[in-house]
């Protein structure tokens, strides 16, 4: 089992980051994510948006991962929860993955909230537990899938800057 | 971005499009009332839901650590 963890600071107001959080698919810097579903979506009594999606990703896992783990799966399934709440100004997203389950399991939790001295700039802390089971060298697995997910966590924030730009650009283009 | 059914992607665009202008221009403006997506978001669920069953994806029955734990979905 590990646990990771990040805290990033980027300079934008908490609102412009959440719109392209919402719609941060697709993007250049994370090209295993081939779709994105919303299974279900709904306000609560306390008017925050909870969605529900269905990830379809391409693991591209080295090969001798696939040989340890026994697998040729490369099309894995991860299921979404978010929450955004426009009134305290916080989204929270946690996802896992539903296939290969009995392999490894991946399991994130990223929040978005603004600089508490600083409204203009946003803050993310996300944190993420991998545990391989049932296979020998598993912590050198997990070791491995720990740090290409570091590699990934500063990936996708640079994906949410990417989609802010760029549809700042679209905008700009009207 | 495409569906994880490859016929259901052009419903999708379609409800993506509707989603993320109610997200923006109302939801995040505090108007609280819900999204006007509800007639393109059934069509578009009708044809998710055949693409999971064909592909056997078992969305249901998976523990998420975080929020669902301690705040049971109603």
């Amino acid at each position: 089992l590990r646990v990771i963890s990040y805290c990033f600071v980027c300079s934008y107001p908490w609102e412009t980051v959440i719109k392209a959080a919402m719609r941060k698919y697709p993007n250049p810097m994370n090209p295993n994510v081939v779709g994105v579903d919303v299974l279900d979506r709904s306000l609560d009594a306390e008017g925050r948006l909870h969605s529900h999606r269905l990830l379809s990703t391409e693991w591209g896992l080295p090969a001798i991962v696939r040989a340890i783990l026994g697998t040729n799966h490369t099309q894995t399934y991860v299921k979404e929860h978010s929450i955004v709440d426009p009134e305290e100004k916080k989204m929270e997203l946690c996802s896992t993955n539903i296939t290969l389950t009995n392999l490894i399991s991946v399991d994130e939790r990223l929040v978005y909230r603004p600089h508490p001295d600083n409204p203009e700039v946003t803050i993310l802390t996300q944190e993420a537990i991998i545990t391989v089971k049932g296979v020998s060298l598993s912590s050198y697995l997990e070791g491995m899938m720990a740090r290409r997910m570091s590699a990934n966590a500063r990936k996708g924030w640079d994906a949410i800057e990417w989609i802010i730009q760029n549809s700042e650009r679209e905008y700009a283009s009207l | 971005m495409n569906s994880v059914g490859e016929a259901c992607t052009e419903l999708k665009r379609e409800y993506d499009q509707c989603f993320n202008s109610w997200f923006s221009e109302k939801f995040l403006k505090g108007d609280r009332s819900g999204d006007p997506c509800t007639e393109t978001f059934k069509k578009y669920q009708r044809c998710v839901q055949k693409a999971i069953k064909e592909k056997d994806i078992p969305i249901d029955g998976v523990e998420f650590m975080g929020p669902i734990k301690d705040k049971p979905e109603s």
